[in-house]
């Protein structure tokens, strides 16, 4: 069996845009793949403590921009008592299924439906003002939010500062298109893809 | 605060769906269904954060000057 | 080419950088920081281009954006731009620029001959005349007009350039870098508060720039120069020069415009040429400074009459005379501001005072540099056609209704001032309501309605120790409410020239026998007596008056003539001027580029696209795609030469004779679970499903509260509490946020998750009577015979190691199947298929087909579920639920949801066997009887079937359950057909389904 990530006809490998007297100074754009990407919702009259559940050394955290994260795994805060949980352990999914049960949650494997694109560097938040309205001199370490880059739904999860570090998740389908937009808004500052 | 494109209007917040099995007259679900005041002035209305959390929200706006003056999550109460 | 008007030891140019450039078509020389007005000044050229309407010449008249006459085409880098001021657009190496509304040349320009039927062409012309005989429009008007239309020539090539957007934030955004932008910009930035300070031209300091001041023991402009430098050095300030904020708009939001290469020859490769900033700030300091006001008389839009200011804006900042021997007409001291500078440089000015016995500091000063005064003047008109050669004059009586004796006196130019207009544009767009000021004549801003400001001279504050004083305050004032510092910056000590009154005189009567035109919109040709005219014809409100006469509305949108207007107005009519009113400001402010508005979404960009996992190999299957929304999906895959036809036919026969397979993922998906998930479908569908067993999937009809059918699909029961519903590709958001808001407004009680996995799954459907055999020998593993995934069976199966889900539904009315991998080996499941697939002679179908299979079945799809039909119009009613309540069912006992005669869908086959039938026509008896025809249906789909070989449609029509045999036509207005048809059942093939039950 062989596999396609979201991206793979559409990132290629090289040096773009005016990468002139900027030595490596230059953004990195990568594909990041083969992620376990899982929703956990709690049902409104559930009456457990999600606080109280830990998952990877991890507990859920029920406020808005909020990361939960260890190295390998990110809890991402994606509305009330509603978490994607990213992971590069796959076989987290079992240890998932097991402590969030079914009676109060709702756990949803959705791993291959997004595109996930990573960029890195100084002039990283510059490339995101250029089509996502959000105020992103607010946006911290270890912060996540959801909106809009030229119309297209996305979330952002902002790793690192000095240099940036942020993650972009959109739907799979559009990620062409969010691809070509953001390489596209990186041209003026020059970048390497991985 | 978010810019108004991550959202998607709905319609009046004020109004109220009538339950499931009920009887209820003709004229009631007419205006359930079809009859609304178009306000010139302050106005609760419905907006679902769509490129956000998927969360309804209510919104207390004015119709002619766009002024926002309250919003409430979808299980608090309009207190009119 | 020598620039004799250029002074040698005054001026913020570069004159190491030497710059050449072609005007209508000749080469001159200037410097690095000039304007192509300063450039051209400079070398003494004054004619620019021919007026609007009336083609008289016209030269410069500003140096700024109060710009109306000097328009020019301009050409760089092999593009070519029309509609550009001279006054704005900075000097670059090889720039090229030609006058616009003449022809052959500025110089002789035949359009001139509507100078002289000037009495033919009164205010109100455009609506009076060209009315009448009626086929002349088309013919002769339309034509004449569309040539005489316009200014500069728009390119028909595509604009290379990169334009691009930001979105910024900040807490104060201050527009003009004039003192008051300077000083509040200064004072906030050093309480700690997060700064942006945009200014519209490339330097910095406004009419620090020009004005003879000092402040602490500097210069105006040397004070300027270094709070700039000190600002730039501020790690939260953001200092911008040619950047104009244009629009203010609602919750704060304002727009800039950046032009970042608009004054190089060209654009740095990969970088923008403009930028456009969307600004949210928290206040906002507006610093836009005032637009002087020119004085009305007889033919006062010849080349050579200029506002005064900018007549010293042109000599301090660019070193540029605009005249040698000037005369300088004005009501105020601010024209001899203008003079003063003049006789310092060399010239001899003589200043024409409209009032009596003015006093102040700086008439004083004039006197004693010895400057020829004449008090209760005016000029009465301006001589010479191409350029200002005389001025006649006259004294003035005190009640300024009666002239002197007209005198002639040999002049060059004529610097006019009229006092000043402050430019409460951005304020007005934020709603702020103006109001008058008496002591100016003019509008300030009143009462904000949004978290603005206004300062300085935009405010009718015009000496410089009130200005700053009051700009340092708020600046102060307004970053203490957001950064809770109170960190203060003393305030400089100003030295400035005091000035008396204005004279509250505008407009020069016309002296006995003459009528010269006095010009009050200088761009769109409108005069004093067009005015009059609107007035005498019954136009009252402002508003009617400008769009009769055009006053105020060509392209510099009014800036030196709409104050003009309203005082002759409210003179006219002996009211008031605020009594009068105002025309409410729009953005933008000065024009902007459509290419910065767009951004980057054009082309590719232009709107996002989606693309299953299998995109690539349609495309490299020949597939030729199509736009539904959002996504790209196969229409056919073309065969050689073949058309959209004859592939559609080709692959929808192989479907009901082989077997063939759909790409059907952008079908939409919506992963549902909980403890109540059972009830919360039981309530969104028609149908019952508490009862529906695991395993199993169930065809659902959703409908809207007003009985409407919203969408159907099959839900399956994937476990206990664990459901997996789809869509149609058009509805699924729309289904999505249906259900969100039902469990979060309306049923909270309910436990259940609704969330789209759409792009989880890849899914193929494949369909036709080599199916099963296919299916078998995909999932070798599994028993999919006809016991054991019965129809409307679902199981779980293993594709040559990838999970997969199996569900035996069907859309074509073949015995079919679709099949969900998780997108990542969406591919590898297609070309699975396809390898397989081969012995059954598999093809790959796209919508065209999909289309035509289910069309002949009589399946309802988006066509018929159209917003307008209910349950009983698609032949659904069987499946409405006699026993529960669900959303849409109390609205279908509506009287006309239960007629007798009530639409329902029909199938349609034309007489002759041959016709297609274009869809949407309509349906009636009789096609020959008088119009209106009565219309008793419309069709909603066709094909081509390919089980009957024949066109076949469906269609809505009225009392279709008793109408199967009927013979009616079908009549398409559009398309020019009348086609006899037959009316049949809607299910064209297999009936009974039969097929998808084997």
């Amino acid at each position: 069996m062989s596999t396609i990530s979201a991206l793979a006809n559409v990132h290629s490998t090289g040096q773009f845009g005016d990468c002139e007297n900027k030595n490596d100074n230059l953004l990195n754009i990568s594909e990041i793949k083969n992620l376990l990407i899982v929703q956990i919702v709690q049902y409104k009259n559930s009456s457990i403590s999600f606080e109280s559940i830990d998952i990877d050394g991890l507990n859920l955290k029920d406020e808005p921009l909020s990361v939960v994260n260890n190295n390998e795994t990110r809890i991402l805060w994606n509305g009330p008592k509603n978490w994607f949980l990213i992971s590069t352990k796959k076989d987290l999914l079992n240890n998932v299924l097991e402590v969030f049960k079914e009676t109060d949650f709702a756990v949803t494997d959705l791993s291959h439906s997004r595109a996930i694109i990573e960029i890195e560097g100084e002039e990283a938040i510059e490339v995101l003002k250029k089509g996502c309205p959000f105020n992103f001199n607010t946006l911290e370490k270890n912060n996540s939010i959801n909106s809009t880059y030229n119309g297209i739904a996305f979330t952002v999860d902002k790793l690192d500062n000095n240099p940036n570090k942020i993650r972009l998740f959109t739907l799979r389908s559009f990620g062409e298109s969010l691809y070509h937009s953001i390489t596209d808004a990186s041209l003026e500052f020059g970048y390497k893809s991985l | 605060m978010r810019s108004q494109n991550e959202f998607s209007y709905g319609g009046d917040a004020t109004v109220k769906r009538p339950d499931l099995n009920k009887e209820i007259s003709d004229q009631e679900w007419d205006n359930f269904v079809y009859n609304r005041k178009s306000l010139r002035g302050k106005h609760w209305e419905l907006w679902q954060h769509i490129s956000g959390c998927r969360q309804w929200i209510k919104v207390e706006r004015d119709t002619a000057t766009h002024e926002i003056f309250m919003t409430l999550k979808a299980n608090e109460e309009i207190s009119l | 080419m020598t620039q004799s008007f250029r002074l040698n030891d005054v001026g913020l140019i570069n004159r190491d950088k030497k710059i050449s450039f072609k005007f209508n078509g000749v080469t001159y020389y200037g410097y690095e920081g000039d304007t192509l007005a300063s450039a051209l000044i400079a070398n003494g050229v004054h004619l620019v281009g021919r007026s609007f309407k009336y083609h008289r010449p016209r030269g410069f008249f500003g140096a700024g954006v109060d710009e109306p006459y000097a328009i020019v085409q301009l050409y760089r880098n092999g593009e070519t731009e029309p509609n550009i001021k001279a006054t704005e657009q900075e000097l670059f190496e090889g720039l090229e620029a030609k006058s616009v509304n003449c022809w052959p040349s500025v110089n002789f320009d035949v359009g001139a001959i509507n100078n002289f039927l000037k009495i033919f062409l009164p205010a109100g012309f455009y609506y009076k005349t060209f009315m009448w005989p009626k086929s002349f429009w088309y013919k002769v008007y339309e034509p004449f007009i569309r040539k005489a239309a316009g200014l500069g020539v728009a390119s028909t090539k595509h604009d290379k350039e990169r334009y691009e957007h930001k979105y910024e934030y900040c807490d104060l955004l201050i527009a003009g870098s004039g003192p008051s932008g300077l000083a509040s910009a200064y004072a906030a930035a050093k309480n700690g508060a997060r700064v942006i300070l945009a200014e519209d031209k490339s330097r910095f300091g406004g009419t620090l720039l020009t004005s003879d001041v000092n402040i602490g023991n500097q210069t105006g402009k040397e004070w300027a120069d270094g709070i700039i430098s000190e600002l730039k050095e501020m790690p939260n300030v953001t200092v911008k020069n040619r950047s104009q904020v244009f629009g203010y708009y609602d919750h704060n939001m304002l727009v800039m415009s950046e032009r970042i290469s608009d004054h190089l020859p060209s654009t740095k490769k990969f970088h923008p040429k403009q930028r456009l900033w969307y600004i949210r700030a928290k206040e906002v300091l507006i610093s836009s400074g005032s637009i002087e006001r020119p004085l009305v008389f007889g033919n006062n839009d010849t080349p050579g009459v200029m506002l005064s200011s900018a007549a010293k804006e042109y000599l301090k900042v660019y070193g540029v005379l605009v005249g040698k021997k000037p005369l300088i007409f004005t009501n105020n001291d601010s024209g001899y501001e203008t003079a003063i500078e003049l006789k310092k440089n060399g010239v001899d000015p003589i200043i024409l005072d409209t009032r009596k016995d003015p006093h102040s500091e700086i008439i004083d000063e004039a006197k004693n540099l010895g400057i020829e005064i004449k008090f209760s003047y005016v000029v009465v008109a301006a001589q010479g056609y191409k350029k200002v050669k005389s001025a006649d004059i006259s004294k003035i009586s005190d009640d300024k209704e009666q002239l002197g004796t007209i005198e002639n006196i040999k002049c060059d130019c004529i610097c006019v001032s009229g006092f000043w207009t402050p430019t409460i544009h951005l304020a007005s767009q934020s709603g702020n309501k103006t109001q008058f000021k008496e002591e100016i004549d003019a509008f300030i801003p009143g009462e904000s309605k949004q978290n603005e400001k206004t300062l300085g001279a935009a405010n009718g504050i015009y000496t410089l120790d009130e200005t700053l004083k009051s700009s340092f305050e708020v600046g102060n004032e307004i970053s203490k409410k957001i950064t809770n510092k109170e960190n203060k910056v003393s305030f400089p000590n100003v030295v400035e020239k005091k000035s008396t009154v204005h004279d509250k005189f505008w407009c020069v009567p016309l002296p006995k026998g003459k009528n010269y035109k006095r010009f009050l919109d200088f761009q769109n040709d409108v005069a004093v007596s067009d005015i009059e005219i609107a007035l005498r014809e019954g136009y009252r409100s402002i508003e009617h008056v400008k769009r009769y006469t055009t006053l105020g509305m060509a392209t510099d949108q009014g800036k030196t003539s709409n104050l003009n207007g309203l005082q002759l107005v409210s003179k006219i009519e002996n009211k008031v001027v605020p009594a009068v009113g105002h025309t409410t400001f729009r953005p933008p402010y000065t024009p902007v580029s459509i290419g910065a508005i767009v951004g980057r979404e054009i082309g590719k960009h232009s709107k996002p696209t989606r693309k299953s996992p299998m995109h690539f190999w349609h495309e490299k299957n020949n597939a030729v795609f199509v736009d539904a929304g959002v996504w790209l999906r196969p229409r056919y895959y073309k065969q050689g030469n073949e058309t959209l036809f004859e592939g559609s036919k080709r692959e929808a026969k192989n479907v009901r004779t082989n077997v063939g397979v759909c790409d059907v993922t952008t079908l939409g998906k919506i992963d549902i679970k909980g403890p109540d998930a059972a009830e919360l479908l039981n309530r969104v569908y028609t149908n019952a499903w508490l009862k529906l067993p695991v395993g199993k999937a169930r065809y659902g009809v959703m409908l809207r509260e007003d009985g409407i059918v919203m969408d159907d699909g099959t839900t399956t029961r994937i476990s206990e509490n664990h459901y997996h519903m789809t869509t149609t590709t058009a509805q699924a958001a729309n289904v999505l946020s249906h259900l969100e808001y039902y469990l979060q407004l309306v049923w909270p009680d309910l436990n259940v998750n609704v969330v789209s996995s759409t792009e989880q799954w890849a899914g193929a459907a494949i369909a036709g009577p080599k199916s099963r055999d296919l299916l078998q020998k995909l999932f070798p593993n599994s028993d999919v015979s006809n016991e054991g995934l019965p129809f409307m069976g679902y199981m779980e199966g293993d594709l040559f190691g990838v999970k997969a889900r199996i569900f035996r539904i069907s859309f074509s009315g073949e015995l079919a199947y679709e099949v969900n991998v998780e997108s990542d080996y969406g591919n590898f499941m297609w070309e699975k298929i396809m390898e397989i697939g081969e012995e059954f002679q598999i093809q790959p179908y796209g919508t065209e087909a999909l289309s035509t299979l289910r069309i002949e079945m009589g399946h309802v799809a988006g066509s018929e579920l159209d917003g307008r039909t209910i349950p009983y119009d698609n032949s659904l009613e069987g499946l409405l639920s006699k026993k529960k309540d669900f959303i849409g069912k109390r609205s279908l006992t509506r009287e006309a949801f239960t007629a007798e005669d009530r639409q329902k869908v029909v199938g349609v086959v034309p007489l002759d066997k041959k016709t297609s039938i274009p869809e949407g026509s309509h349906l009636v008896k009789d096609s020959n009887a008088p119009l209106p025809n009565p219309k008793l249906g419309y069709i909603s789909a066709s094909c081509w079937s390919v089980e009957h070989d024949n066109p076949f449609s469906l269609a809505i029509l009225k009392n279709g359950k008793n109408m199967i045999g009927e013979k009616l036509y079908v009549m398409s207005p559009l398309k020019n057909k009348v086609i006899p048809v037959e009316i049949v059942s809607s299910h064209y093939v297999d009936p009974k389904g039969e097929r998808v039950r084997s």
